[in-house]
């Protein structure tokens, strides 16, 4: 019930967020503007349409993950609101989860909206909704709640702007991890290979939550691709939660 | 007991210079207090003396270096505690976004009332603090007064019984400050603990039973209100009248006196002699005019207990 609370006044706050508002506006109209994008490209409209569609889902989840994400608990510690919220017989944790379950909402409305933009475009084409975009749409919204985990977790030592570049740090890297292992095989001798291969196994490898591809070309994936995917995120998401509840249970504010 | 701490201590470690140079800075140091249940109690002291510090650590905002704190018998430690203090922060900060029934509703449910006790108990309290009319507007359109009085609200949504208000009273217009003292005297005629800080004396002078006084992060004094006031009285002037003849018969060598005309003031320091003083004067024969204690301002008594 408190968390539902703290959960419902998050998603309050970050619904009425102008960054988020122009930020999905921006990815919506993206999406629908793809209409004359695919045109350039002859035979390939549809897929470039999806491809460039999940892509701008995924951009703009991480930007909007970013930026209202690292600020969820700053805000409430630099307006000094959290000493009304922390100082009511709730605990530590509860408070972290709350505003993370509040923006996790507000980031399910975005990407059900980019969701249905890219669905209207695809009905334009097509004449149909591809419904084999749902598991991939999924992974997305999966990645993008493990991005706003991250933030949690480095706005709570370390400054937003700071925390900012880490969390995107992540994004970039977590979107590179096999490039990364394969460097490190590949040269197993240089100087920096222990670091290399420290930021291989912190880093979540976002790879495993991409099946833009898979989708868009119709590949055939064995069911257990998505399912290692989603329990990976979710995994790794609840893991980075934990370590943020840990360093704010201690927390001065 | 309402509060008791017990070497309570808190030391911020402050990092500088890029997070090469740990500094240490005290909050406060080995605070012993004891409030008791039922009374008003402020706490004094001059900005930085650790007024906000201590209080933070009663509210389980900060946690202690070294030694422990009790709020109505519940160690702070446990969340438990808080459900039955409400706390109002130095000017506090609520969500501009929010309007004052809704902020009320969703503090009321963060204390584990249910919807429908969180929106009755909203109205009430919109009420109680006379918020009536400016309920449905949002709260970033509030007068600094207004935003106080939420906050007060705020801190008795789940009906507690311990108040901790931090600087309750700044801030705000000599209206905003009397509504604010009657609400603290009435809240106590409810029987709440009430337990605030403050830097402006005149505020302890009217509605505290007793005062603390902290100084650099040390308790220097807590006592009756009663008894601060006797401790500020520094002398007493006794004012009798007499004629030509008595005048002349009264020898006034051994006194601290002043003549004027037919009217004579003793000063004496010691308010143990005031019987003294009034039996000699009725052997001379004087008619008393007044006893008048002379006492220090509160300031001046504050300042003189700081300068210790």
């Amino acid at each position: 019930m408190r968390i539902q609370a703290i959960a419902a006044n998050t998603f309050r706050e970050t619904i009425r967020d102008r960054v988020m508002i122009n930020i999905l506006l921006f990815a919506v109209g993206l999406i629908l503007l793809s209409l004359i994008i695919g045109d350039w490209s002859l035979g390939q409209q549809v897929k470039v349409i999806k491809d460039l569609g999940l892509s701008a889902m995924s951009v703009f989840g991480l930007l909007i993950a970013v930026f209202i994400g690292i600020r969820l608990m700053v805000q409430e510690l630099e307006r000094r609101t959290i000493y009304i919220l922390a100082s009511k017989p709730v605990h530590r944790w509860e408070i972290v989860v709350g505003k993370f379950l509040g923006l996790a909402s507000t980031l399910a409305i975005n990407v059900v909206l980019m969701t249905a933009a890219l669905w209207a475009v695809d009905y334009v084409m097509e004449g149909r909704i591809d419904i084999g975009l749902i598991p991939a749409i999924v992974l997305i919204y999966v990645e993008i709640l493990l991005i706003v985990a991250f933030a949690i977790f480095f706005s709570s030592f370390i400054s937003p702007t700071i925390g900012a570049i880490m969390t995107l740090s992540v994004f970039i890297v977590g979107h590179l991890s096999d490039f990364l292992r394969e460097y490190v095989e590949i040269y197993p001798d240089q100087g920096f290979h222990w670091f290399l291969k420290a930021v291989y196994y912190i880093v979540p490898n976002l790879e495993k939550l991409n099946m833009k591809i898979a989708v868009v070309e119709h590949l055939e994936q064995p069911p257990h691709v998505f399912a290692y995917g989603l329990l990976y995120g979710l995994a790794y998401l609840s893991l980075i939660l934990m370590l943020s509840i840990l360093l704010y249970q201690k927390r001065d504010f | 007991m309402a509060i008791q701490t017990e070497q309570l201590t808190k030391i911020y470690t402050e990092v500088t210079k890029g997070g090469l140079v740990q500094k240490k800075r005290t909050g406060v140091r080995d605070l012993n207090l004891e409030v008791k249940t039922g009374e008003v109690f402020a706490f004094l002291g001059p900005n930085g003396a650790g007024k906000s510090t201590t209080i933070k650590l009663l509210t389980r905002l900060i946690f202690p270096t070294n030694g422990r704190a009790f709020v109505m018998g519940i160690p702070t430690a446990r969340r438990v505690a808080m459900r039955r203090v409400g706390y109002l922060p130095e000017q506090p900060n609520i969500y501009g976004y929010l309007t004052g029934r809704e902020f009320l509703h969703y503090v009321a449910k963060l204390c584990g009332l249910s919807n429908t006790d969180a929106r009755n108990q909203a109205e009430i309290l919109i009420r109680q603090v006379g918020l009536e009319g400016r309920a449905d507007s949002h709260v970033r359109s509030y007068s600094r007064g207004m935003t106080q009085r939420l906050g007060l609200a705020q801190a008795l949504v789940h009906d507690p019984d311990l108040l901790i208000l931090d600087e309750p009273l700044s801030n705000l217009d000599p209206i905003g400050r009397k509504e604010v003292r009657d609400l603290i005297l009435e809240l106590k005629k409810q029987g709440k603990t009430i337990f605030f800080s403050s830097h402006i004396l005149s505020d302890a002078e009217l509605v505290a039973d007793r005062v603390g006084i902290l100084n650099m992060g040390k308790l220097i004094r807590t006592g009756k209100m009663d008894a601060l006031d006797a401790a500020r009285t520094s002398s007493v002037e006794i004012t009798f009248q007499t004629d030509e003849t008595t005048r002349a018969r009264m020898d006034l060598t051994h006194w601290d006196a002043v003549c004027q005309d037919m009217n004579i003031m003793i000063r004496i320091e010691d308010a143990g002699d005031i019987p003294k003083t009034l039996k000699q004067i009725e052997q001379w024969g004087g008619k008393l005019v007044s006893v008048i204690p002379q006492r220090q301002s509160l300031e001046e008594y504050f300042m003189a207990e700081l300068g210790r």
